[in-house]
């Protein structure tokens, strides 16, 4: 038999009516318990693994793919209304998503996020279905140099980010490098700046971060406030559905998103985060609205929610042809997987077809079933920006602590998300940016290592990083992007440019 | 709303009883094998009776000290109390000054182990462990390991490799991956001189041809796996990266021995032993006497080779 | 929007300088172990803590020349409530358990963004908090802390 036949066999067997009910309490029970700011998809998946063992394979199968998928999409859901993102790959979401929401855009703020997870998972499920054994070869050339150089392309085009001051954005970015540097250096065992505290040896805890950053912090600004800004919540104003506008001005960042997310995802070690931060920068980059950047722009939202959901399935290329877990998330799925009795590796594929295929028709039916879930209830969502304002926050830190509890239950983690909670609104009170400091303590700790690792290779060689053409190409692109700007702004006479050299920033 | 409370009794129906008789630390993330020990635990002790329900709690960091701290300081006296570690704990103790060690909680028994696994991209011109051996003696900063955190079970066994074969420890080129998945993917990809993990990390690679097994650290050549050991090479090198269940300190005799005839009952069950195949773990079982004294001789051999490598001083 | 000088941000930059001090005095503690690649655990952190100190410098010349934004008028007293409430929470949480700790939080965030009737917000968060500890807790085996509340009604063994 061939790929299709399995295929077809596959998604008849997970078309069947129970099937179809697994799948959906599998969605059901991974939103509800996704959408806890702090819970991300691991931690998600973990908890629901269990009630999946009871079923037959097949349909033990599907609802974890429904989990998986359920999980994913939760953290979005809360982002975008509440500010307050479940994990780090949508963090993004929250920038521009927020804003939509508060203007009363929720609803479209939504489906272009559940839409475009639709797309991208579909095209990224097939890509995984008949190109992963020749997308991890390509993958596998990545080495330290080359994921130092990437990094050091999302540092640049990320700092899109950054707001419009330099001294701002660059002091955020320098803490959230501070910060990474809390906790035993990988490399060598070595503890740093954990003044002997244990639980400061494993270091700062990114959800943590994310959560206080922007749950916390957010709360205590707005509880503060003297007057009412004009940002006020606004529930819903429009429809709730998606305009024709929103449609043509979605589609594009869904494929290009997934075309950003899935090869990153795909990389042992490429992180989903990267991928929708590079998906944001692209964005920014093309769109045709740049003044609704900052302020609520769909694209901001459409191109990384779908890059985010594509990497996710770029990170099965590496779970099932090597049997490679690169995210904790992958962890989980190949315990579920052992649980099933598929040992993923290179010979999956031709050992095992049926439960591979099997697991490829099932996250099909699970993504469709996440849009058939979703779609309808976004109503229901953004009923939630209804809620007299008090309740609504009081709701919000009653969750947002409840993810840092079920986490990690000591008083030290719920400390550091007091702490960080109380800096978070010192810098919005002072204008300084908040994504850069989330940003410095997700790619800190990754460029440092890699970095390190290549050079420990090169035995100390620094021309390692431009003898990779890859390294060398990557590197070149990111002297360009940080380089032209300055350039253009130092030239800047007019209106045209300084408007263009104030977008770099 | 009807598919959330559908979802909710479906969920309910599978999950109680609702009290909770062992809870289980596992002193890591969610998906590493610490965590995969305990909620295996989990559900084979509610399977088969022995506990009616257990619940399995992460406390990750710092080689599962920070986990190991917490447990100790909390649950003195509580024999519904269990924990997971293993060996990477007991060198994580040390080169992390750690105040908790394993002689304050009540270690109960060894569950499973894995042995150790030496190898090189199936394109490297090294075919032996004689070759990397060689090489390592020739210019051992040229000898690139790729292999699990600093400090832990790769890391000794590279030391311990480089001192039987009269190598400084401390010249090794040892480069530290978060997790044997990103170390597999550097070795893959061609990007180091060779790699070392748990021989289960290895063995699809192995069997497809993408990689060379060139020695283990068993203590016997291994029945199905087709490569020397250390030993054989003539390296004095064994090392078995194991994972053990332990309970809280302060317990009363009658308390340990309930445990431990818990421990024993999941043990011997068929459940605990399909799952063991099922994720390709070897029954390393034992308890009692022979465990504290395996154990000690483990911490005394990690901290020489420790402070040999320089990470412990 | 130039205004004077800007006291506040000149604290700022007092605490960037003490956050650069402490990173570089760390740094300088560590071992140096290298190895093969030159660079040992101290080297990022000392690039990290140079670049704090001179965004510190450059603090101090926004603020002499006050180019700090407007700062938007805020209360003091509702951030107070909330961050006692979180306080609360993390001394009371495993003595009182989940639904105690956080029914406190949940009562004091309402007072914060202005709801006076504590008896009411109280027992609503209370009520609230105990009903995601038995979802969270009993169904899906979360492991959260309990206290009188939930022993009362799910006792042990």
């Amino acid at each position: 038999m061939d790929a299709y036949t399995f295929l077809l066999q596959g998604l008849a067997t997970a078309s069947e009516p129970a099937m179809l009910l697994y799948a959906l309490i599998g969605v059901t029970l991974g939103t509800a318990v996704g959408v806890l700011p702090g819970i991300g998809p691991a931690l998600t998946v973990a908890l629901l693994l269990p009630v999946t063992y009871r079923l037959d394979p097949a349909g033990s199968l599907i609802m974890f793919a429904g989990i998986y998928y359920g999980g994913m999409y939760g953290g979005s859901t809360t982002s975008i209304l509440l500010n307050t993102p479940g994990e780090s790959a949508s963090i993004i979401t929250a920038l521009e998503g927020n804003k939509m929401a508060r203007k009363g855009r929720g609803g479209p703020a939504l489906a272009t996020a559940a839409i475009g997870s639709f797309i991208a998972g579909l095209i990224a499920t097939l890509l995984l279905a008949f190109l992963a054994p020749s997308i991890v070869k390509i993958a596998l050339v990545f080495g330290p140099r080359e994921y130092f150089a990437l990094m050091v392309l999302a540092f640049v085009t990320v700092s899109a980010a950054f707001g419009d001051s330099a001294l701002r954005g660059l002091t955020s970015l320098f803490l959230g490098l501070a910060l990474a540097c809390i906790g035993i250096d990988q490399l060598t065992g070595q503890a740093r700046l954990s003044f002997g505290v244990p639980d400061l040896l494993d270091g700062i805890e990114v959800t943590t971060m994310a959560v206080a950053m922007f749950a916390v912090g957010e709360a205590l600004f707005i509880a503060g406030q003297r007057v009412r800004q004009d940002d006020e919540v606004t529930a819903v104003k429009g429809s709730v559905w998606m305009s024709l506008q929103d449609w043509r001005r979605s589609w594009k960042p869904w494929l290009r998103g997934t075309a950003i997310g899935f090869p990153i995802g795909a990389m042992p070690a490429g992180g989903a985060e990267i991928g929708t931060f590079l998906s944001y920068a692209a964005e920014k980059k093309l769109t045709k609205h740049p003044e609704e950047f900052g302020n609520g722009a769909i694209e901001g939202v459409a191109g990384p929610e779908a890059a985010n959901n594509a990497s996710a399935a770029g990170t099965l290329v590496p779970l099932l042809t090597l049997g490679l877990p690169t995210s904790a998330t992958a962890a989980i799925m190949l315990a579920g997987f052992q649980q099933f009795g598929l040992q993923p590796g290179p010979l999956l594929f031709a050992t095992n077809p049926t439960l591979v295929w099997g697991l490829i028709a099932s996250l099909l039916i699970a993504n469709a079933m996440l849009l058939v879930l979703n779609l309808p209830l976004i109503g229901l969502w953004v009923k939630l920006l209804t809620i007299p304002r008090h309740w609504l926050y009081a709701g919000i830190l009653l969750f947002a602590t409840l993810g840092t509890i079920g986490a990690n239950p000591s008083s030290f983690e719920l400390g550091m998300l007091l702490a960080f909670g109380v800096l978070g609104y010192v810098m919005r009170l002072f204008g300084y940016p908040i994504a850069p400091i989330v940003v410095g303590l997700i790619l800190g700790p990754m460029a440092e290592q890699q970095l390190r690792r290549a050079l420990s290779i090169s035995q100390g060689d620094w021309t390692t990083l431009l003898q990779s053409p890859i390294a060398a190409v990557l590197l070149g692109l990111a002297a360009l992007a940080f380089i032209v700007p300055l350039i253009l702004r130092a030239r800047g006479k007019g209106e045209v440019l300084s408007q263009m050299a104030a977008d770099e920033d | 709303m009807r598919n959330f409370v559908l979802a909710g009794l479906f969920a309910g129906a599978m999950a109680l009883p609702a009290a909770a008789d062992y809870t289980i630390i596992a002193p890591a993330n969610p998906g590493g094998g610490w965590d995969q020990t305990a909620r295996t635990m989990q559900t084979v002790m509610q399977e088969e009776g022995i506990s009616r329900s257990a619940q399995v709690q992460n406390v990750p960091g710092a080689g599962g000290t920070i986990g190991l701290a917490q447990f100790a300081s909390q649950n003195r006296g509580n024999p519904d109390a269990l924990i997971v570690g293993g060996y990477v704990m007991v060198g994580a103790i040390l080169t992390n000054n750690s105040p908790v060690s394993l002689a304050d909680v009540t270690p109960i028994a060894r569950l499973t182990g894995e042995y150790e696994a030496i190898v090189v991209p199936a394109a490297s011109p090294i075919e032996s462990i004689d070759g990397l051996i060689e090489q390592l003696k020739a210019d051992p900063g040229s000898v690139s390991w790729a292999g699990g955190s600093a400090g832990g079970t790769d890391h000794i066994a590279v030391g311990l490799i480089a001192k039987a074969a009269g190598v400084d420890p401390t010249t090794i080129n040892y480069i530290a991956y978060s997790g044997g998945g990103e170390a597999l993917a550097a070795i893959l990809g061609n990007q180091v001189t060779a790699g070392i993990s748990s021989l289960g990390e290895f063995e699809a690679q192995i069997q497809a041809g993408t990689l060379r097994l060139l020695a283990t650290s068993a203590p016997e050549p291994i029945e199905g796996v087709d490569a020397t050991t250390l030993k054989e090479a003539g390296l004095d090198v064994v090392l078995e990266n194991w994972r053990m269940v332990a309970a809280a300190p302060d317990l009363t005799d009658e308390q340990k021995a309930k445990i431990s005839a818990d421990i024993e009952a999941m043990v011997t069950s068929e459940n605990w032993q399909k799952q063991l195949a099922d994720k390709g773990w070897a029954d390393t079982y034992l308890a009692g006497a022979e465990f504290d004294a395996q154990l000690e001789s483990d911490i005394a051999a990690t901290e020489a080779v420790l402070r040999d490598i320089g990470l412990v001083k | 929007m130039k205004r004077g000088r800007d006291t506040a941000a000149l604290f700022i930059a007092a605490g960037l300088a003490v956050v650069g001090a402490v990173v570089l005095w760390d740094s300088a503690r560590l071992a140096d172990l290298g190895g093969y690649s030159g660079l040992g655990p101290a080297s990022v952190p000392r690039v990290v803590g140079f670049g704090l100190l001179g965004l510190a410098l450059w603090t101090v010349i926004a603020a002499l020349r006050g180019e700090f934004p407007e700062r938007p008028a805020q209360n003091p007293a509702p951030v107070l409530w909330i961050v006692a409430g979180l306080a609360a929470q993390l001394m009371l949480l495993h003595a009182a358990g989940f639904s105690i700790a956080t029914g406190i939080l949940f009562a004091f965030t309402a007072r914060g963004f202005g709801k006076r009737n504590m008896a009411l917000s109280l027992s609503v968060g209370i009520a609230l908090s105990f009903a995601v500890w038995c979802v969270f807790s009993q169904l899906l085996m979360l492991h959260l802390p309990a206290g009188p509340i939930e022993q009362l009604i799910f006792r042990r063994g």
